[in-house]
């Protein structure tokens, strides 16, 4: 509990902690979860996409 | 006193209706009534808010007044049961005699942490949204495609003026002899319509890049003709240098000087 005390007292109570918490967690979230779809994207779509298939063609 | 002597002709009514006495009050009018049991009803069984309702002092209240009627009203709320709001509390606020700060960090972060991650997610999907609102108004892949022409310098002999599409428009590549270069390095600039030196012109003076439009109506100049053996637009007569400048007839500006870099043997325009 005392990681959620830290955590409260430090980022949460405060709004401009709060606000750039917030920001900085979209910075990675994106990153992340766009790794992540575009994984998800490929290995669902595999032997369609232009990656799978272009070595016939160069 | 004096209201009465002057409303002489009322003064009977008056005597009549209010008895007045000497130091001004009005005598109390002492009226019996029956003692009836009171007041307030009786506290209900089950605690609804209907029923609670029903039994606060404030609706169909009837108070008797008189000399031996109690008139007062209770308000302290000392007798009803508080109601159980044990089904809306967490699990830490349950016993109320453990201190709210030994738990508080817990159920503060829990719901800090809900409302950041939702504003984490709206964000990047805000972000999202307006990212390809932004790009959809960039040109298209097709367009920027068309956009750059690459031209191998290597195609293009000594004096040979040649011409290629880009942007829908004419532009001469002039590869330019020694004798061209000193010529239009020399020129005057009070001599020139529009004054650009040679250097602003032609980045490597070997080549003169220009699109080859006449900026009098818009007419493709000819290339290596004209009294100064650049340009000459055949439309109104207007001679170009081997600079690209404007130096007779009815054009106001000099050719056109597109942006181009230059990469080892490669020219790139655009």
């Amino acid at each position: 509990m005392s990681m959620w005390a830290t955590l409260n007292r430090n980022v949460f109570k405060r709004t401009s902690t709060f606000a750039l918490a917030i920001a900085s967690g979209t910075f990675f979230f994106e990153r992340t979860f766009d790794l992540v779809s575009n994984t998800l994207f490929e290995r669902i779509n595999k032997g369609k996409l232009w990656n799978d298939i272009k070595d016939k063609y160069e | 006193m004096t209201s009465v002597v002057r409303a002489g002709h009322l003064a009977p009514y008056f005597k009549a209706s209010s008895p007045v006495v000497s130091n001004g009050l009005k005598i109390a009018a002492a009226v019996p009534t029956p003692t009836d049991k009171l007041v307030v009803k009786p506290l209900p069984k089950t605690s609804t808010v209907q029923t609670l309702h029903g039994a606060l002092p404030i609706q169909g209240l009837k108070v008797k007044a008189g000399a031996k009627v109690p008139v007062q009203v209770r308000f302290a709320h000392t007798d009803i049961a508080v109601p159980d709001f044990s089904a809306y509390r967490r699990k830490e606020n349950q016993d109320p005699r453990v201190k709210a700060e030994e738990h508080v960090d817990g159920r503060h972060s829990f719901t800090y942490l809900i409302a950041g991650a939702g504003s984490v997610a709206s964000a990047y999907a805000a972000k999202s949204v307006v990212t390809q609102f932004v790009s959809s108004m960039a040109a298209a892949a097709d367009v920027l495609a068309l956009a750059k022409i690459e031209v191998n310098l290597a195609e293009i002999p000594e004096g040979k003026s040649v011409t290629f599409k880009w942007r829908g428009k004419p532009l001469f590549i002039r590869h330019r002899t020694p004798e061209e270069i000193a010529t239009e390095k020399a020129v005057p600039l009070e001599s020139l319509r529009d004054p650009q030196t040679d250097e602003q012109r032609a980045q490597d003076p070997k080549f003169l890049v220009v699109i080859g439009v006449c900026t009098h109506l818009g007419c493709v100049p000819v290339a290596n003709a004209g009294d100064f053996g650049g340009y000459y637009c055949p439309c109104h007569g207007s001679h170009y240098d081997a600079s690209g400048r404007i130096r007779k007839g009815p054009a106001p500006l000099n050719l056109e000087v597109p942006p181009h870099t230059y990469t080892d043997n490669l020219l790139i325009v655009g």
